[in-house]
């Protein structure tokens, strides 16, 4: 029986082994370094924004960035919770498709256009800090 | 209606929206989920503990059972509510999520393995209640700590978006999650 116990036992120490390798070595309890890299920063000057995604478990902002050939590439970069991003003064609303925006951030690991945005820019000067606290993002001081 | 068009409507209903535009409640479901998954594994293992023969040798498994079970059923109440609210408020991603599937495979096969336990061996309890817990009560313990372990993994991972069907997947990603082609966005 506790040979049964031992077996039991060294298959979830196993899985959870596996998984603190596999799914995180900066951080690891946490989905930034899971999902985004820390070392490939991306800015964006004069992204158009089409459309705010105001969800749990994090808010995402699909933007357009002007290319020099004149096409567009598309993005969708990842904010906080709306809970966090309410409390920095942000709503539903804040970002209506067409605004203009400064927005930098770490790429995803995948190579996709996507990202974990960090600090946003409105045309009028006003920032907001995107990220949700305690991801081990690189620009939280801890 | 597919399931796809189905999952696509609820996330459309207004309390769905709701839920995922919230600014408290998700959290707080999701924590009420968590909690009630402790109460129900924390109750669930020690009568498995107690079946495989790790622990309590000297009270019987049928006194256990009804010590425990009482717990377990509370919780694992509250557990399934609060699930079932929280694919609610993200269905569509969560109907195509790899880790949610496999997690429901994996409930499934809990869910027998708790039936045929109680309809089988634990029937004649009464034979075994102080002895060695005879091999097909082990195996039941055991394959709850296992299957239980594996649910909470894979529960945790459906927040974790490497096989969304958003992004080209492999094959067998495809397959599982029944990804179609007009689901991979534009940000590859």
């Amino acid at each position: 029986m506790f040979r049964n116990l031992a077996a039991a036992g060294s298959l979830v120490v196993g899985a959870a082994l596996m998984l603190a390798f596999g799914a995180g070595t900066a951080s690891a309890h946490h989905a930034f370094a899971a999902e985004f890299d820390a070392n490939k920063p991306v800015k964006f000057e004069k992204a158009v924004v089409k459309k705010m995604e105001w969800v749990n478990p994090h808010v995402w902002i699909h933007i357009e960035v002007p290319q020099p050939d004149g096409t567009n590439e598309q993005w969708a970069i990842e904010a906080g919770t709306p809970n966090v991003l309410f409390r920095r003064g942000f709503t539903k609303e804040a970002l209506l498709p067409g605004t203009v925006i400064v927005v930098e951030g770490y790429r995803s690991k995948d190579g996709s256009r996507r990202a974990n945005g960090r600090d946003l820019t409105l045309s009028d000067g006003r920032t907001l800090f995107l990220g949700s606290s305690g991801t081990g993002a690189p620009t939280e001081k801890p | 209606m597919s399931l796809h068009a189905a999952m696509e409507w609820l996330a459309n209903t207004e309390w769905s929206i709701a839920l995922h535009e919230s600014q408290y409640a998700y959290a707080v479901i999701e924590s009420i989920h968590v909690w009630s998954l402790c109460l129900f594994v924390g109750f669930a293992v020690l009568l498995d503990l107690r079946l495989v023969g790790a622990i309590f040798h000297d009270v019987p498994v049928s006194q256990m059972a009804r010590r425990v079970l009482p717990w377990t059923k509370v919780g694992f109440l509250v557990m399934v509510v609060s699930g079932i609210v929280l694919f609610y408020a993200i269905p569509l991603r969560t109907y195509h999520n790899v880790f949610f599937r496999i997690k429901a495979v994996l409930l499934i096969l809990a869910g027998l393995n708790a039936f045929v336990f109680h309809r089988g061996i634990y029937a004649k309890v009464s034979h075994w209640d102080l002895a060695v817990p005879p091999r097909p009560a082990r195996m039941a313990g055991l394959w709850s700590l296992v299957l239980w372990a594996a649910i909470i993994f894979s529960g945790r991972l459906i927040a974790y978006n490497w096989f969304d069907c958003s992004k080209p997947q492999p094959a067998t990603v495809t397959a599982i999650a029944g990804c179609t082609p007009d689901m991979i966005d534009p940000y590859q």
